[in-house]
């Protein structure tokens, strides 16, 4: 359930949570507590993404014009808040995937040096 | 964020802010009862489930603030930041800038100023209850009726709900130390009840008050309550003393009422019209009929009805109901000023034509300049809509900016206007800078803002960022295209500014055609002044004529007055009256047919005082008294008609009018023709005669025969007299009142404003729109030479001669310039047509005009392309190819 909270959990990166939003729905359109159950799953249970983080941040990627959200039905009948990436939001997507992937090896690299 | 995006949350959050309020409402207590939901099967009570779903979504209320937060703050960001970055890259190109918003400025600054005098004087309504029912009943238009035809009118006529009628009067207020006079009205009861306005205290008139010895009470102004009651509410019942007879206040008009709404304006004081012995007269043409159309009656019903009526009773008598009107009241309110405002309205529309058009050109320009830097943040992934949003707020600011200069420009134009305008511009005091203007500038500017921003804006984004940036590197020639926008912005420039100064230039003409009228007199040198009896002691019939005679010369005695003397209406500045005479031995003309000439009425020595040369026989002396053979001086118009080929001296006239002068008068002379009421009026027949042969100005009491015009003539400047002799005057009585005091410069100067006033305003205009044109044609052929830098070192190189980069840099401009200028002139021939009411002694496509104007505007061009030219032929062709 995650009811428990590590220091790992709450020090998200900056921007991390931006992209593992993004990364749920290049999916499948999703709604709020969806993307959060996904996000624990696909990170193994580090990341717990709070509502209270995770909703202002849907809302500011509406904004910038990278998720389309519609209502629609969740899988046990409730009325649910969808979100959809849009094409800005799928360019979006890859750019901060590869900038990841460069700052991550960049990262590694930087560690391993002695 | 993208443009669209933008707009979409715009929308969402100020004019949907409920339904974003709702939507996040429900979002919230989906998550909430989705948690529960898990927390059920996973073998919780309902109850605790959803205790627990709230505690772990951390307080909904706070959840929701801190989303909400999130939104509104995004929005306000990247606005905010857009606006900075507009601002600072305006900043780096601080020239640009204020160009830019110089130009926008006087546009928008002259457009504001003129729509509000549109607005004030053409658009807001009369200030009375459903004004566009109002109309009036007159002869020709405007000519005034007399009683016994508006007593029959009325009572034959069906068409309107009220009809009443209105007389002139000016009388002399005299409580009080010093007398004053005050603009008064005399009406029925009908005139005022029609308006449909309450007064703020007592009654209106009522209809058994337009009877003798009723009709002694009287209305104030909000104004004149103010000034010499100061306002006191109990002033219902008190007596003011006008010429000399007490009148009971019975009603106070609220503030800012104001009737009759042209003619007799600033009247004060509201009177019953008592018709007494007038009402069977058909010749004592005085009164002014306003009514009111009865609900379901057309104009064109009651136009039809007084038609008729005026038919029937033309028959009965014959030359009483020549061409009856019926106007509606807005029209002879404002009817001969709504071209000139029509024609100023589209000059400064075209001012600001010419200013976007400047203004989106070096928008363009500056857009190829910042084409890399545009082509480099596309090719970082900025959306193009992201561009357009950028570009587009740039302009908006640029737009504010101007608009809020031009906002200053237009209140220091407002009140130029009210200081400097026509004193007769009717309704002149609803000019002001109201809400309606502010908001037309803001839309103005902000219209003007997409309008310039939109073009460059979608050009440069339009292109394909790979190719924008390998051309912007080479930087040689530009895409055709853009040229071609560029002529046409070029050449409407022209065009606009063609027909501006076509239209300005037709002004100038008549103004000078104005100038060159000849008004009989010579007004250097005098000083003019209104003496009124009424109500002193002296407006008995015995004193008047000593009175008189003793001011004059007493007046003459002081030092600096050369001569002075008296007539009862000053050309340009008074009164109009026409008779209708018989001439001695000829017969009976039929009856309406008989010759009719201005009636003036004047002391001996007026010739002289006023400079009007006499043509043949002799000056009216001052022995020319009632014991001798009545004489008269007519002018050389009436000599030319009544007695063509013959000489007038020692033929007699008569007027028709018994009362007037029950004798035949010899004509002992001729005087030059003056100008009548008005400056451009044709000339027309003038009768002089003395005053001490006029038993009307001699013994009727009534405000109309007190009051005579002194004219003095000094040596120098006549405006340093006028003290000394008011003092003069009040030596002899300080009982009769003096007032419109004034030079006959300033007379002449007034009759003339309005001309004077419209070529002012035309020609600023059409000196703006030449400065903006040419701006703009320097602005674009400098920037073109400097674009082309490359390609001309590379003619030089291969041997082009200088003068030929010289000849291909200026016709390229003039080629543009002279294609719009044609246009122009095109358009102008059929555009002038519509200031043909404003001009006098010239045709609306006059010649010389239409000739100067081009090659003004071709002067112009060519000085404007002439700089970059010379600055292409200096090119340094190694330079230049090794540049970029």
């Amino acid at each position: 359930m995650g009811e428990t909270s590590t220091p790992e959990q709450t020090n998200l990166l900056q921007g991390t949570l931006d992209l593992l939003i993004l990364k749920t729905l290049s999916l499948e359109p999703m709604h709020g507590l969806g993307i959060s159950r996904r996000i624990l799953q696909i990170t193994g249970g580090t990341f717990d993404v709070k509502p209270g983080s995770l909703f202002p941040a849907l809302h500011r990627m509406e904004q910038a014009g990278w998720l389309a959200p519609s209502w629609g039905e969740s899988e046990h009948g409730r009325r649910a808040r969808y979100y959809a990436l849009t094409r800005a939001g799928r360019r979006q997507f890859h750019t901060e995937t590869s900038q990841w992937g460069r700052i991550a090896h960049a990262m590694d690299a930087a560690l391993k040096a002695t | 964020m993208p443009l669209l995006a933008r707009l979409a949350s715009l929308r969402r959050s100020l004019f949907a802010r409920r339904s974003a309020e709702r939507d996040l409402d429900d979002e919230i207590s989906g998550y909430v009862a989705m948690l529960a939901d898990e927390n059920v099967r996973a073998g919780m009570s309902p109850a605790e489930a959803r205790r627990q779903a709230l505690l772990s979504a951390g307080g909904v209320e706070q959840l929701k603030e801190n989303t909400r937060d999130t939104r509104a703050g995004i929005f306000w960001e990247t606005l905010g930041k857009d606006v900075r970055q507009g601002v600072r890259s305006l900043a780096r190109s601080p020239a640009f800038a204020a160009a830019a918003v110089v130009t926008m400025a006087l546009g928008i600054g002259a457009s504001t100023t003129v729509f509000s005098v549109v607005e004030g004087v053409l658009l807001s309504p009369l200030p009375y209850r459903d004004p566009g029912r109002l109309v009036m009943v007159m002869h020709h238009g405007d000519q005034p009726v007399a009683p016994a035809n508006f007593l029959d009118w009325r009572r034959q006529s069906a068409s309107f709900e009220r009809m009443g009628a209105a007389d002139f009067w000016v009388p002399n207020l005299t409580d009080g130390e010093v007398p004053e006079s005050v603009q008064a009205v005399h009406l029925t009861s009908d005139v005022l009840e029609q308006l449909g306005v309450a007064p703020r205290l007592g009654r209106l008139i009522r209809p058994d008050e337009e009877t003798p010895g009723r009709d002694h009470t009287v209305v104030l102004a909000d104004s004149f309550w103010h000034r010499r009651f100061a306002a006191d509410p109990t002033v219902l019942g008190r007596v003011i003393h006008l010429n000399g007879e007490p009148y009971t206040v019975i009603g106070v008009m609220p503030p800012g009422f104001e009737f009759p709404p042209f003619w007799a304006t600033g009247t004060e004081l509201w009177a019953p019209l008592a018709l007494k012995e007038r009402a069977g007269s058909r010749d004592a043409q005085s009164l002014r009929l306003f009514a009111r159309l009865k609900p379901g009656v057309t104009l064109a019903g009651a136009r039809a009805e007084m038609a008729a009526i005026a038919a029937r009773l033309e028959r009965q008598y014959p030359g009483s109901n020549r061409d009856v009107t019926v106007t509606p009241l807005s029209e002879l309110v404002v009817g001969n000023v709504r071209p000139a405002l029509l024609v100023l309205m589209a000059a400064v529309a075209f001012v600001l034509l010419i200013a976007c058009a400047n203004v989106a050109h070096m928008q363009l320009a500056r857009a190829a300049t910042r084409q890399k830097e545009i082509a480099v943040r596309g090719a970082l992934g900025a959306s193009r809509s992201r561009i357009v949003a950028q570009i587009l707020t740039e302009s908006l600011v640029l737009g504010i900016a101007g608009g809020a200069a031009g906002l200053l420009l237009a209140a220091g134009g407002i009140r130029a206007v009210r200081a400097w305008g026509p004193a007769h511009l009717p309704r002149l005091e609803a000019i002001g800078l109201d809400p309606a203007v502010v908001a037309f500038a803001l839309v103005l500017s902000l219209l003007t803002g997409i309008a310039f921003g939109l073009a460059p804006a979608i050009l440069t984004s339009r292109r394909d960022p790979a190719r924008a940036l390998t051309v912007a590197e080479r930087g040689s020639t530009e895409g055709a295209r853009k040229n071609r926008l560029r002529n046409v912005l070029i050449g409407s420039e022209f065009a606009l500014a063609l027909i501006l100064l076509v239209g300005a230039g037709l002004m100038i003409r008549s103004f000078l055609a104005l100038g060159r009228i000849d008004p009989g007199f010579d007004a250097r040198g005098i000083l003019t002044m209104t003496v009124s009896v009424a109500g002193s002691q002296e407006s008995g019939p015995s004193r008047r004529a000593a009175f008189y005679q003793a001011m004059v010369s007493s007046v003459e005695r002081l030092p600096g007055v050369v001569s002075a003397s008296a007539i009862n209406h000053l050309p340009l500045a008074g009164d109009l009256w026409g008779w209708s005479f018989t001439i001695a031995g000829r017969p009976k003309p039929p009856p309406g047919e008989n010759p009719t000439a201005a009636y003036r009425v004047v002391l001996p020595g007026y010739f002289r005082t006023m400079g009007i040369p006499l043509l043949r026989g002799r000056d009216l002396a001052a022995d020319d008294r009632r014991d001798g053979p009545g004489v008269v001086v007519i002018n050389q118009w009436m000599a030319e008609r009544d007695w063509p080929g013959q000489n007038p001296l020692g033929q007699r006239i008569t007027f028709d009018n018994g009362q007037l002068h029950p004798y035949w008068l010899t004509v002992v002379g001729v005087a030059k023709n003056t100008v009548r009421d008005e400056w451009v009026a044709r000339p027309w027949a003038e009768i002089y005669l003395p005053l001490l042969q006029t038993p009307g100005y001699l013994e009727r009491t009534s405000t109309a025969y007190s009051y005579l015009t002194l004219v003095v003539r000094g040596r120098g400047d006549p405006s340093s007299l006028a003290a000394s002799v008011r003092k003069a005057i009040h030596s002899l009585d300080r009982t009769v009142t003096i007032s419109a005091v004034q030079t006959m410069d300033d007379v002449v100067a007034q009759a003339t404003a309005r001309p004077r006033f419209y070529l002012w305003l035309l020609a600023t205009f059409a000196g703006i729109a030449l400065t903006l044109a040419a701006v703009g044609i320097f602005g674009v052929m400098s920037y073109a030479v400097s674009r082309r830098t490359h390609e001309i070192g590379i003619r030089i190189a291969l041997g082009a001669r200088r003068s030929d980069v010289q000849k291909l840099v200026i016709g390229q401009g003039m080629a543009a310039a002279l294609l719009g200028a044609g246009a122009g002139l095109a358009a102008a021939i059929f555009l002038t047509r519509l200031m043909r009411n404003l001009l006098y002694g010239v045709g609306p496509n006059d010649p010389a005009t239409f000739a100067e104007v081009p090659l003004l505007l071709t002067a112009v061009a060519l000085v404007s392309c002439w700089i970059p030219a010379r600055r292409a032929m200096r090119i340094d062709p190694l330079e230049a190819i090794r540049h970029d």
